[in-house]
């Protein structure tokens, strides 16, 4: 799993951890079982305040994304999320909702929508194949 | 965070004045425990000075310093137990060993984990049996980081420490600071950077002061300004500095 940060983006520093891991685990490259880097030794690889890695570990925890260990460490949470499908559901509609917005003052319209979200599906299906086939 | 309890650091409307020239002009700064405080300023802004001033190293001509509630003049011992300081310029007594000095200033302390001693010497390749005299800047920096680190103080305040020392060891020394000190208690360990070298320690600031003839031009915690401004830190320093318009 490879992080980077981008101190131009204007998006906190925790939360572009947080959306790399959920990125790196929705696309396969990491996987439950497997140990994330340890705040000390992710904290000073990426030169950064171990504050601001673990604010970001646990509002990975706090989504149900990660776990942790006593004593082991955190580790992608095998059982997937904590939540219930209704809250699950509302979560993402309040993402996707943006997106439409976005998606009309960029004069893009709802069947061409879909089919971008389609497409977007199959990318990170792709990612994961060959995220599999690497570790295989 | 412990923001609501007493500051590790707070100044109010702090002058010092050389002369006629007011070096440090009613300057006001606020750190909670536990954080990673920038202050950054030009050449000449004030930075040193006002942190001078901090440590008791050169009166006040007027305004009211504390640490940890504690004033730096009255309190002094107390106040000195607590933290540590790098300043810009590192000197030691040319005549002792690395092992001399460190065990020099461990003499002054309450506190000194000797296993981070042995860990940073290691880390950092320094020869215990070299003389003072004959280390090079950068090795001089990391003696004086180890002898900062070492007593495990509430705070660390460290004035322009890597100026003029080559990116290797820059890197090594920011490290150092995240890993090494900041491992004991996060919530407690504090740091102030005074610095020009604005992006070496983006990561690691999360509120910073840029100063300017002695006075606060903007105070902001760091994701606040990166997201408010879409710049780095170092980008929003050079403007709030020099707007637009300024060269024309």
């Amino acid at each position: 799993m490879l992080l980077q940060i981008n101190f131009k983006s204007g998006t906190p520093v925790y939360l572009q951890l947080v959306d790399q891991v959920k990125l790196a685990a929705a696309s396969g490259s990491l996987h439950p079982g497997v140990a994330l880097p340890g705040i000390r030794p992710l904290a000073e690889q990426l030169r950064v305040n171990r504050n601001t890695v673990a604010k970001a570990y646990a509002e990975l925890e706090s989504q149900g994304v990660i776990e942790t260990v006593a004593g082991k460490g955190c580790f992608l949470r095998e059982g997937g999320s904590l939540f219930k499908k209704d809250v699950r559901r509302k979560v993402l509609a309040e993402e996707i909702d943006q997106a439409v917005v976005h998606a009309h003052h960029l004069q893009i319209d709802k069947a061409e929508f879909l089919r971008l979200a389609e497409e977007r599906f199959d990318a990170l299906e792709q990612k994961r194949a060959r995220a599999s086939q690497g570790s295989a | 965070m412990m923001t609501d309890h007493i500051p590790a650091i707070d100044i109010r409307n702090l002058v010092r004045r050389y002369g006629h020239t007011d070096a440090v002009d009613g300057l006001n700064l606020t750190v909670a425990p536990g954080r990673c405080y920038g202050l950054f300023g030009r050449n000449g802004a004030g930075k040193t000075t006002t942190i001078k001033c901090l440590l008791n190293l050169l009166r006040r001509t007027s305004g009211d310093v504390r640490i940890f509630g504690l004033d730096p003049i009255r309190d002094e011992v107390a106040v000195k137990s607590r933290i540590a300081y790098v300043p810009d310029q590192v000197s030691f007594y040319p005549w002792m060993t690395v092992d001399d000095t460190l065990a020099y200033f461990a003499s002054f302390r309450e506190r000194w984990n000797r296993d981070l001693e042995a860990t940073l010497i290691g880390q950092f390749g320094l020869d215990l049996a070299h003389k003072a005299s004959h280390l090079s800047k950068g090795q001089r920096t990391q003696l004086a980081l180890i002898c900062a680190i070492c007593p495990e103080p509430d705070l660390l305040v460290l004035d322009e420490p890597t100026s003029g020392l080559d990116p290797i060891v820059r890197r090594e020394f920011i490290r150092t600071v995240i890993g090494a000190y900041q491992d004991g208690d996060p919530a407690r360990r504090t740091v102030l950077i005074s610095t020009h070298l604005i992006s070496e320690f983006e990561g690691l600031i999360d509120e910073f002061t840029i100063i300017d003839r002695g006075r606060n031009v903007l105070t902001q915690e760091a994701d606040r300004a990166r997201q408010q401004h879409r710049q780095t830190l170092e980008e929003i320093f050079v403007s709030t500095l020099q707007p637009q318009g300024a060269l024309a």
